[in-house]
């Protein structure tokens, strides 16, 4: 039987929500009360949207809280634990649980489950049972085989399979061969690598543990990003207790078999998602891509053959070894085996991270998993972007494409790293554009002319049509230099990078069209094309948008109409947020 | 805080740091983090130390820091505020609420320091706290689902 | 070796060659910027694309990709020029500087200026004159008359006052004249050129082929220069008695001394051009006679001759003048003699002309009448000063509505006031008159100097010469004149204008009747050649210019009023040596020193830029560091390939230079972004050689 405890969900996500407080206010109350009941803490199980999620498992069962505030601590030690009573209108929900049901995790399957700084309660999920199997049982070729006939492909973005990659580095020859983690997850609008690395740092290690077997590395780098800094604390910890446990260093599980294993804290760029970049990264350098061929798997860090797998990939390695190929590719598509992390963002319902099988619909991950679009139902889906920077946007019309690499491509975006941002009728495609173009050449090298320029130059343009300057022509000279840069750039930053444009243009065409020939935003969200205007017949004169209004536009005494100033106001919305009685709305302005 | 380049402290810690990557290959980024660790920030004569301890090109050291965002070389203020400016912060008000955060900050644009070094206000691309958005990361800690009345609040925790 | 097909031709090449490699190899260009031999592929500017069949990228970078048997490459097709033409629209919309001076831009006929400049700098005049006759076989009348667009544009307004680009020219061109004491001798009537050593050594190419001009204004001088150089005989025929059209007959001797226009002729027709006078079209010949003499092309630069009258009342009566038939009597040498006052009409420069001539000719009193005001005259500032300062009266924002006559003979003239109104679609405001403002200036005499045009009468039957507004005749991008082999520029183009504009389009024709007489005429390559500029004045980043020392412009010693009224003794005396030599030394050598190695400009010719596509756009400025005494270090033009950096590390073992920051804002900059000087450079030299563009050059080379 299990020891009464309490969990605490604390992943960035609940320490963000405020995690800790709820964390010292239940343990006071433990110690205050002299209760016999363990607390822990855990990753994210995923269900963003409800954090601080605390789970109390009693001898009768668990029971999860949600949306926990320190000030909740007491009622529920005092009603629960102590008197046995389940406060049930604060535990999540039916649909919540149905969510969870929905999911297939494999990727996730720890996070939210275990103590991410425990490798013993990571054991006792079968942790470093595969290493265990592979070292005792399996030659490196036999790995590679396996991995290759799972149909794994890799989650970083580009979907290459997994086992061929390790069969090529496998096959490299070099007296030293190296295996590195990427876990520089930068696109905007994913989080999964965050949450594996916070909530189930060991599966990573023992995943490159495999790696490592399987091509012949006994060196291997973990190459994080600096922003992360509770993954990093909890790969160390993760790392030193499977040094400990023999899992690092020499002779592992008593065979001659070694592995080393080094974090590198990247330091701030995106492009380092690159291989060739990270590589270069890692030897100190700029992370300039370079050309391709040599691949890594010939020629890698330190011209040394190099084999490197992101967070996600690399999470599906144990689980794939314990459970089979066979096992792993009985989930997905013929050709998108297994399962995919998303990261639902944006205006949904139920943000957060979801595991589902590859060939689910955007429709079913977005509404029946993530609840459909926020709020009270007053505003409708427009877009999902999926892929990040390198991704693109997909209308409503799509919404049944199964989630598969092939089927994905299709629509012009990308799977990517599986950040999926929602976008309701009060998001303009042509900023969200913008804003991607923006992100993309700040983080371009400036190595290759049409990515160090071009981006600039197509950001320019966006710049101007967002701001109701656009010129007949732009989207011609958008497309010029969108097809341009995809051709004529040296790594996959520069390629993709004008994916956000060439979807939105696709399937937004008329938004960019009243932007530049009307000058007027569609959506009301640039705000150089809209104006306020309060509804008199609405205003009951309470002053709060007075109070909010950064910029003293809005005048008026207390009960009587109030009036806004077009030439004061700067069209912040604050007080369009603040207006109860929806008395402030957004006006084309010209 | 200063240029405490003459400060023999942390002069030892820089020797120290660099002793432990002298002859190391992929030392200049970790020697380049832990100097700022101790310095707050890059001076050119720190990063001459550097090349100097690493055997490295001061261009090459120079050329590697501005790349990489991490770095900075000027002074930062007591409290690195980072305002995620993700796709999910983005379409959830991520605009406003920097703007706020540099009205409460008497006028502080992102890439600068209060005059008294308290605060240091910075635009990141995503912190990886989608769901949470719009989010802003003070030193280390993450805070979200903000609104603009909540600026004040969580930056009260740090004056 | 393996066996490629490069643009279907086979070839066997080794095995570690780059398609680039194999392509020059074998004598097929592919552009590069970023590629040096010395150095291993980079990958950077991605000028070099090729296609390759069977790729799974549309265009690959031929510098980097190793040819493999059996390769199929493409190195030409729509979708590869299209893409290196973007490449080098993006690189250049982000490079900040002047191909060519801005003079020698706004000079219409491309005087290459900071080069004389600089050899008078250097006390090599008779190289500077040679220069200056490269593009304008006329220095000393320019020297004189020009109405000096580049010293408009001169970049040293932006520190003090332009250079004194005119006096200069006036300078070398008169210390030649000077040299070869020729002073005194006319450009005789019907002069026959002698054959110089240029005609011989051409001849084969022309074959002696006979080229007619008609008018021996500036327009026809300089075509027919530019022609006899190319070996081909060029005869002039002038109606009136004298070469120089209107330099002679336009321009007064207190401006342009006829002893210099002679000289000047008289160098042009030793050149070996024929000059017949008194013979004029329409009377003595026709383009059709001159065709059946065997002349195979024919020049028109007939000018602009005929004058507008007033257009009022008693506008025919005694007294009243063209300024043109004016300026002509005294071209001619006719005895003329005024009294009392002298109202001149217009705010050209034949007004100044006429009215400062009046003055010296014995008015009492000369006034300008003008219908806008003073900042609308088209004359030259300095000649409406000049005319001020000689005591001439201005009254603007008049126009006269009637000359009050009396026994045919001019009284008086009445004037209305006028006011400007909104400008028009040309931007000029256009006067309009105010109601009841009359009033009456008693005058003897009124010059009207209110327009010119062509006189095309002399083109009186119909030989298919293209005729348009104003009397002008149309002439194409290669001054073609409508009827085969027949050619045209200057005033009777263009309407009155410069004398420049009129040499200019001498000389272009000169270039086309040459193609014409080889079969060669592609009008086409007329079109405006490619540079890069700054832009003007105002669009120029003034930060640049912050550090200059001020140096006052030069003075031009001038006669004294009274001796200048005494009679028609030129004003303008010349500049003394040591003057001309400080000015030479203000000139700012702007324009690029690497405009003849230059490859960006190179490619950015042959693949037909445009450099106006991302106009608006974010444009870098930097600081030029000419710190270092070998090289010259101008980051504006930095196109961040990385040539330099990778030889200064890898080769040199130096790294001076590095890249700094990354995306859009990445420059190559010594280290911590210090001057040159600061760094361990050694001022080799190599990376200037190696830099594709001028952000890097020796010093040396620089002028």
């Amino acid at each position: 039987m299990q020891k009464a405890r309490i969990i605490v969900g604390l992943g960035s996500c609940g320490i963000a929500s405020g995690g800790k407080k709820v964390y010292e206010q239940l343990q006071q109350g433990i110690v205050s009360r002299g209760l016999d009941l363990a607390i822990e803490e855990t990753g994210c199980i995923g269900m963003c949207y409800n954090e601080v999620l605390v789970d109390v498992i009693l001898p009768a069962g668990k029971t999860t809280y949600k949306q926990v505030i320190p000030e909740m601590a007491d009622r529920i030690l005092d009603e629960h634990i102590v008197e046995g009573r389940i406060i049930s209108e604060w535990t999540i929900t039916q649909e919540d649980e149905v969510c969870l049901d929905r999911q297939q995790r494999i990727v996730l399957r720890n996070c939210g489950k275990i103590s991410p700084e425990s490798i013993d309660e990571y054991m006792e999920q079968g942790g470093y049972r595969a290493i265990e199997k592979v070292i005792k049982g399996m030659s490196p070729e036999m790995v590679v085989d396996e991995i290759t006939l799972s149909g794994l492909r890799g989650r970083g973005g580009a979907g290459f399979p997994t086992g061929v990659k390790w069969g090529f580095a496998n096959k490299s020859i070099g007296d030293k061969k190296y295996f590195i983690c990427n876990a520089d997850e930068g696109d905007p609008g994913a989080f999964m690598d965050r949450s594996v690395l916070e909530g189930d740092p060991h599966s990573i290690i023992e995943g490159m543990l495999i790696g490592g077997y399987a091509i012949g590395a006994n060196h291997g780098y973990i190459y994080v990003r600096a922003e992360y800094p509770l993954a990093i604390k909890r790969l160390k910890i993760a790392i030193e207790q499977a040094r400990t446990h023999g899992f690092i260093g020499q002779g592992i599980c008593g065979s001659d078999f070694s592995f080393e294993l080094e974090i590198k804290e990247g330091a701030g760029a995106f492009v380092c998602g690159e291989e060739t970049a990270l590589i270069a990264s890692i030897e100190g350098s700029r992370g300039m891509p370079r050309l391709r061929p040599p691949f890594p798997a010939i020629s890698g860090l330190y011209g040394k053959p190099t084999n490197i797998n992101n967070v996600e990939t690399l999470a599906n390695i144990p689980w794939i070894i314990l459970n089979g190929a066979d096992g792993y590719a009985s989930f997905g598509t013929e050709k998108s085996k297994g399962t995919k992390v998303f990261a639902l963002a944006g205006k949904i319902q139920r943000g957060g991270l979801v595991e589902v099988p590859m060939g689910m619909s955007l429709r079913e991950v977005i509404f029946d998993i993530g609840g459909g679009i926020a709020g009270t139902g007053k505003h409708e889906f427009k877009a999902v972007q999926l892929g990040g920077p390198s991704g693109g946007c997909i209308p409503s019309s799509l919404l049944d494409t199964p989630v598969d690499y092939d089927s994905i491509n299709q629509t012009g975006a990308i799977m990517g790293s599986g950040g999926m941002v929602v976008m309701d009728n009060t998001t303009c495609m042509v900023d969200i554009a913008r804003f991607f173009l923006n992100f993309t050449q700040n983080e371009s090298c400036g190595k290759c002319t049409f990515c160090r320029i071009g981006t600039r130059r197509m950001l320019e343009i966006l710049e101007r049509i967002v701001a109701g300057n656009g010129l007949e022509g732009d989207i011609e000279l958008l497309e010029d230099l969108a097809q341009n840069i995809r051709r004529t750039s040296l790594c996959g930053l520069g390629q993709t990078a004008p994916n956000p444009v060439l979807t939105t243009l696709k399937y937004f065409k008329s938004e960019y069209e009243s932007h530049i020939k009307q000058r007027r935003c569609p959506a009301k969200a640039c705000k150089e094309l809209i104006s306020f205007a309060i509804i008199d017949e609405r205003c009951k004169g309470c002053g709060l948008c007075i109070k909010v209004c950064p910029c003293g536009a809005i005048t008026g005494e207390k009960k009587k109409l109030h009036v806004l100033d077009v030439d004061k106001c700067v069209r912040c919305g604050q007080c369009v947020a603040k207006c109860k009685l929806e008395a402030i709305i957004k006006v084309d302005r010209w | 805080m200063g240029c405490r380049c003459s400060d023999s402290f942390n002069r030892n810690r820089l020797s120290a740091i660099l002793s432990e990557y002298q002859g190391k290959s992929g030392g200049l980024i970790p020697v380049l983090q832990k100097a700022q660790n101790v310095y707050g920030y890059l001076s050119e004569d720190v990063m001459l130390k550097i090349a100097d301890g690493l055997e490295i090109k001061p261009s090459v050291v120079y050329g590697v820091a501005t790349f990489y965002t991490q770095f900075r070389f000027s002074p930062v203020g007591e409290h690195i505020i980072r305002a995620c400016h993700g796709t999910a912060c983005h379409v959830s008000g991520a605009e406003n609420i920097t703007r706020v955060m540099t009205d409460k900050l008497g006028g502080l644009e992102p890439g600068g320091t209060t005059a008294d070094m308290k605060f240091t206000l910075d635009k990141v691309a995503c912190l990886g706290c989608c769901s949470l958005a719009p989010v802003v990361m003070i030193d280390n800690d993450v805070y979200g689902r903000l609104n603009e009345a909540r600026v004040e609040e969580i930056l009260a925790l740090y004056r | 070796m393996v066996r490629v097909i490069i643009d279907k031709h086979e070839y066997m090449v080794d095995e570690s060659a780059t398609i680039l490699d194999a392509a020059r190899s074998n004598g097929i260009d592919i552009p590069t910027l970023c590629h040096d031999e010395q150095l291993e592929p980079f990958g950077s500017c991605w000028l070099c694309v090729v296609e390759v069949e069977g790729e799974r990228r549309s265009l690959v970078p031929s510098c980097a990709t190793k040819v493999r048997d059996g390769m199929v490459v493409t190195t030409k097709s729509e979708l590869i020029s299209n893409a290196r033409k973007l490449c080098l629209e993006l690189l250049l919309s982000d490079h900040y500087g002047d191909c060519l001076p801005p003079c020698q831009m706004a000079c219409p006929a491309g005087v290459r200026v900071r080069e004389y400049i600089d050899l008078i700098r250097k006390d090599r005049y008779q190289e500077a004159v040679e220069v200056v006759k490269q593009n304008n076989p006329l220095p000393a009348v320019c020297g004189r008359v020009c109405v000096r667009p580049c010293e408009l544009a001169c970049r040293r307004n932006l520190v003090d006052e332009p250079v004194a680009i005119d006096f200069l020219k006036r300078f070398v061109a008169d210390w030649e004249m000077g040299e070869k004491g020729q002073r005194g001798q006319r450009g005789q009537k019907g002069q026959k050129g002698q054959k110089g050593q240029k005609t011989e050594d051409r001849g084969q190419r022309t074959d002696g082929k006979k080229v007619a001009l008609v008018g021996a204004g500036p327009a026809s001088l300089s075509c027919a220069y530019y022609l006899a150089g190319m070996g081909y005989r060029c005869i002039i025929f002038e109606a009136l008695p004298d070469a120089g059209g209107m330099l002679r007959y336009g321009i007064p001797e207190y401006r342009l001394p006829k002893d210099v226009l002679d000289k000047e002729i008289a160098s042009i027709c030793e050149h070996g051009v024929e000059i017949r006078c008194n013979t004029a079209m329409g009377r003595d010949f026709s383009i059709d006679s001159l065709m059946n003499d065997g002349f195979e092309a024919v020049f028109i630069g007939i000018g602009a001759h005929g004058s507008y009258r007033l257009g009022v009342d008693n506008d025919g009566v005694d007294g009243v003048l063209s300024a043109v038939d004016f300026l002509r009597d005294m071209g001619l040498n006719k005895d003329i003699r005024l009294k009392g006052r002298v109202a001149v009409i217009g705010g050209g420069n034949s007004a100044i002309d006429a009215a400062r001539t009046s003055l010296r000719l014995g008015a009492d009193e000369v006034m300008i009448v003008y219908r806008r005001s003073r900042l609308e005259m088209p004359a030259n500032e300095i000649e409406i000063n000049e005319a001020e300062h000689e005591g001439i009266n201005y009254h603007f924002l008049t126009a006269p509505v009637r000359v009050i006559a009396e026994n045919n003979r001019v009284k008086g003239i009445e004037c209305i006031r006028m006011e400007l109104g909104e400008p028009d679609s040309s931007g000029r405001r256009s006067p309009l008159p105010v109601n009841g403002s009359e009033f009456i200036i008693d005058v003897e005499t009124v010059i009207a100097a209110i327009g010119q045009f062509p006189e095309i009468e002399c083109l009186t039957f119909d030989e298919g010469i293209h005729l348009g507004r104003g009397k002008t005749i149309i002439v194409d991008n290669g001054m073609a004149a409508g009827r085969v082999g027949v050619f045209a520029a200057g005033d009777a183009v263009s309407g009155a204008s410069t004398a420049i504009e009129a040499i200019a389009g001498g000389k272009k024709a000169a270039m086309a009747i040459d193609q014409y007489l080889r079969g060669e005429l592609d009008s086409k390559q007329w079109s405006k050649e490619f540079n890069v500029s700054k832009g003007s004045l105002d669009e120029v980043d003034g930060s640049e210019f912050e550090g200059i020392e001020k140096q006052a412009r030069v003075k031009m010693p001038e006669l004294e009023i009274t001796e200048r009224l005494k009679g028609f003794n030129e004003v303008e005396l010349g500049l003394s040596q040591a003057d001309a030599i400080l000015e030479a030394d203000r000139c700012l050598k702007c324009g690029c020193n690497a405009i003849d190695k230059c490859e960006l400009r190179r490619y950015g010719i042959e693949y037909g830029v445009g450099l106006d596509r991302f106009k608006g756009g974010k444009v870098h400025h930097y600081l030029i560091d000419n710190s270092n005494p070998a090289i010259l270090r101008d980051p504006n033009k930095c196109i961040r390939c990385g040539r330099c950096v990778r030889i200064c590390l890898e080769i040199k073992g130096i790294g001076a230079l590095g890249f700094v920051n990354r995306g859009f804002e990445t420059t190559i900059e010594p280290t911590f972004c210090k001057p040159l000087s600061a760094t361990e450079c050694d001022s080799c030299g190599k990376c200037a050689a190696s830099c594709p563009t001028g952000a890097l050059v020796d010093s040396s080379e620089h002028l």
